[in-house]
């Protein structure tokens, strides 16, 4: 079960070239929201827009299909889409909030509509919301460390940054490629991620991420009734080319090995944190 | 022979108080205590220090039904104390919520209010809760004219329970041109409703007046008297709708008229209850030689107005700005629903004219010199006065002047002549809000008794 509950799984991409042009993968969740925005599934979505410096986001309320295009690509920092969620419904007069987010700000939107603590009809407008698979995430001064620093890349220079086949790698707009090994990013990890144990968004209606299918291409998971509808809907409506996962290389079989490596290793971690001190432990949110 | 009774806790309204009399033979109250036991919280005392930004965040939690009066008086207040002019679209977006609360507001207090009254042409109380016609479909149509008042309010205020988007300067956001059509739409909604139910209401207040007996919620049926509720007190409103401040060049309320006496000055001294209803619903009066002393336990001040109490809250507002002369306590309650509409265009009118790429927050927001600033915020239930000193963003000083603290003595005054089972009656056509009325004084635990308001 280290991928969650989930009804279909495929390999696809946006069947739109220009969301393509800039997506981090296969541009899953902007032409979904897209999408549901064009058929009315969702008044806006929160998404991690344009911030004030390169590479750092912040969360907007996109309810245009060119405010989602800003959003495309991975910023490998904080972006606290949550906190605007409560707003979308308030002076943003949103009824259908749809919201992307890493596995804990899922976690987070689905306590949100169980339990709302200051969330006040907040719950029943949640329309969409769409997962992302993510390892580990890094503070902004961490990344900026990690490209500046190791990779020896202006951050205004890079136009995307990438972590996959064991290496952090920026490419610049001039057409270089700079690498690190990831054991030197280690240290730069965020330690609240050290304590998560969800890889591939458990609670998103659909989640989606790039391990599994080709460059260019992403692995999406159907998880809840109004996922599937919707996706089965962008389908019909010809907005993505969808290839079975079983026919992609590498497939569900990386998947499913890195999730267990990040569950096993954090679980650890959670453990530990009982014997912490002597005679003492460190709080464990999951008890 | 005079007698005291009392009913002790009162009902259907916000808040904790009770009411002592003085009857006569038959019945009818000769002299009348209404009075707050809620526990004082003290908020003008704690706010001394803090910044000029949370103490209107903190007045707020006076009350949860009307948050959005002390939110913009606290507001407005420090806003005149510091001399601060907000931007045009940032005082629409507050009239948009201030009306959104008054809606809500009364709709709420219609539930209050109609256990008392009669299906007009019956004899058979109104009970909100019943499933059957025609009772349900009011009901319901109260229920949709708060809805649309919340959410309009969440819209504008960020949340309609303690506001969160007004704040020292104007607003924290306006709104989307998404929202502004959607207040539009819950706006048009609304106003055909709120027409009936005022219909409604009104020809149910209007059957009560001309009832020669009528009972309390189900309870013995007593004979009415002539000028139910009237009183011979005046009037004080600052607007029909949103209100004043010491910034306006054409102020509406007057500092300089208004005075406050402690309630032992006021209230009746140590008495003992002589008359007790076991059968008063629900649960009967207090009991029979039972010690009152309710110039000791009332928990507010008494503000007066050119030196006596005054009425404030919807009639106030009618009778000084349109004319209205209806009295009684049937005169006041007739006067609240005829506020819905006024509110509802009042929302329609700001929300059209409002530029949703307007500016929302003053360019300069001075930190305050100490000078004396008040604003007035016509709460649902009257002209809700917020004054304040604030020196370099911190406040000084801070004193509320609250619709229900007004009301009172007033009410107290109005009971006379009444029947004693139908006072909650006139009461309760004030639409309480004690949690309001006692924010203040110093309670002295030693000799439970309210200590004297510290005056600057």
């Amino acid at each position: 079960m280290v991928l969650g509950n989930y009804k279909n799984c495929v390999s696809a991409r946006a069947a739109d070239p220009a969301v393509l042009s800039a997506s981090q993968d296969g541009g899953i969740v902007t032409q979904l929201f897209a999408f549901a925005l064009e058929e009315g599934i969702i008044d806006g979505a929160v998404v991690a827009g344009p911030g004030d410096e390169p590479y750092k986001p912040e969360p907007i309320v996109a309810t245009t299909v060119a405010e989602l295009m800003e959003a495309r690509g991975t910023r490998y920092t904080i972006c606290p889409n949550v906190a605007m969620i409560k707003e979308a419904t308030r002076s943003y007069g949103l009824d259908k909030v749809g919201i992307v987010g890493t596995p804990c700000q899922i976690q987070a939107v689905r306590k949100a509509q169980l339990y709302p603590m200051g969330m006040r009809s907040v719950g029943d407008k949640i329309a969409l919301a769409i997962g992302i698979f993510c390892m580990e995430n890094f503070p902004y001064q961490g990344l900026e460390t990690m490209v500046e620093d190791l990779c020896n890349v202006k951050m205004e220079s890079a136009v995307k940054m990438d972590i996959g086949k064991g290496k952090f790698s920026v490419y610049t707009s001039r057409g270089a490629v700079s690498q690190i090994p990831l054991k030197l990013t280690h240290k730069f990890e965020q330690p609240g991620c050290h304590v998560c144990l969800d890889y591939v968004a458990n609670l998103a209606d659909v989640s989606t991420g790039s391990v599994g299918s080709p460059d260019g291409w992403s692995t999406v998971l159907t998880r809840t009734k109004k996922g599937e509808t919707i996706w089965g809907k962008a389908i019909e409506a010809g907005y993505f080319e969808t290839k079975p996962i079983e026919d992609v290389k590498p497939g569900l079989g990386l998947l499913t090995k890195l999730a267990t490596e990040k569950i096993t290793k954090n679980q650890k971690t959670l453990d530990e944190r009982a014997t912490f001190g002597v005679d003492k432990g460190l709080r464990n949110p999951y008890i | 022979m005079s007698k005291v009774v009392e009913i002790s806790p009162t009902t259907r309204h916000e808040g904790h108080t009770k009411l002592t009399m003085q009857v006569d033979d038959s019945g009818v109250v000769t002299r009348g205590d209404w009075l707050s036991l809620t526990p004082v919280r003290g908020i003008e005392k704690l706010a001394i220090g803090k910044s000029m930004h949370q103490a209107p965040k903190i007045s707020s939690r006076v009350c949860g039904i009307c948050p959005i009066a002390h939110t913009l008086a606290g507001t407005e207040a420090m806003e005149a104390s510091i001399g601060c002019i907000i931007p045009d679209d940032a005082y629409l977006l507050r009239v948009i919520l201030q009306c959104a609360n008054r809606v809500s507001s009364h709709a709420l207090h219609n539930i209050l209010s109609l256990p008392d009254m009669y299906i007009p042409g019956t004899d058979t109380h109104i009970n909100p809760f019943t499933p059957e016609e025609p009772v349900r479909s009011v009901a319901q149509r109260i229920q949709k004219l708060r809805e649309v008042g919340q959410t309009v309010g969440e819209i504008v205020g960020g949340e309609p329970i303690h506001p969160s988007n007004p704040r020292v300067g104007g607003m924290y956001k306006n709104i989307s041109p998404r929202a502004q059509t959607k207040i539009n739409d819950l706006v048009k909604e609304a106003i055909p409703l709120a027409r009936d139910h005022m219909d409604f209401m009104i020809s149910v207040f209007k059957d009560w007046d001309d009832r020669p007996m009528a009972s309390v919620a189900g309870g013995k049926e007593v004979e009415k008297t002539e000028k139910f509720g009237f009183h011979d007190q005046g009037y004080m409103a600052s607007d029909t709708l949103y209100g004043s401040s010491s910034l306006d060049l054409d102020q509406k309320w007057y500092p300089e008229r208004w005075t406050e006496v402690r309630p032992w000055d006021w209230y009746q001294g140590e008495l003992e209850v002589s008359l007790e209803d076991p059968d008063y619903p629900i649960g009967g009066t207090t009991p029979v030689g039972t010690k009152v002393w309710p110039a000791m336990e009332a928990c507010t001040g008494v503000p007066l107005y050119d030196g006596a109490p005054i009425e404030t809250g919807p009639r106030a507002r009618l009778a000084m700005f349109r004319n209205y002369d209806r009295k009684g306590a049937m005169g006041l309650q007739i006067a609240r629903q005829m506020e819905y509409m006024d509110c509802l265009y009042g929302m329609l009118d700001a929300v059209e004219a409002l530029d949703t790429n307007g500016k929302v927050i003053a360019d300069d927001i001075p930190q305050g010199d100490g000078t004396l600033g008040w604003a007035a915020n016509e709460a649902p239930r009257g002209t809700d006065i917020h004054l304040t000193k604030v020196l370099n963003g911190k406040v000084q000083w801070y004193s509320l002047l609250v619709p229900t603290t007004w009301n009172f003595p007033t009410v107290s005054r109005a009971l006379e002549g009444a029947p004693w089972q139908l006072t909650e009656v006139i009461m309760r056509a004030y639409d309480p809000c004690v949690s309001c009325a006692t924010h203040m004084m110093v309670v002295d635990d030693s000799k439970k008794v309210v200590a004297q308001k510290l005056f600057q």
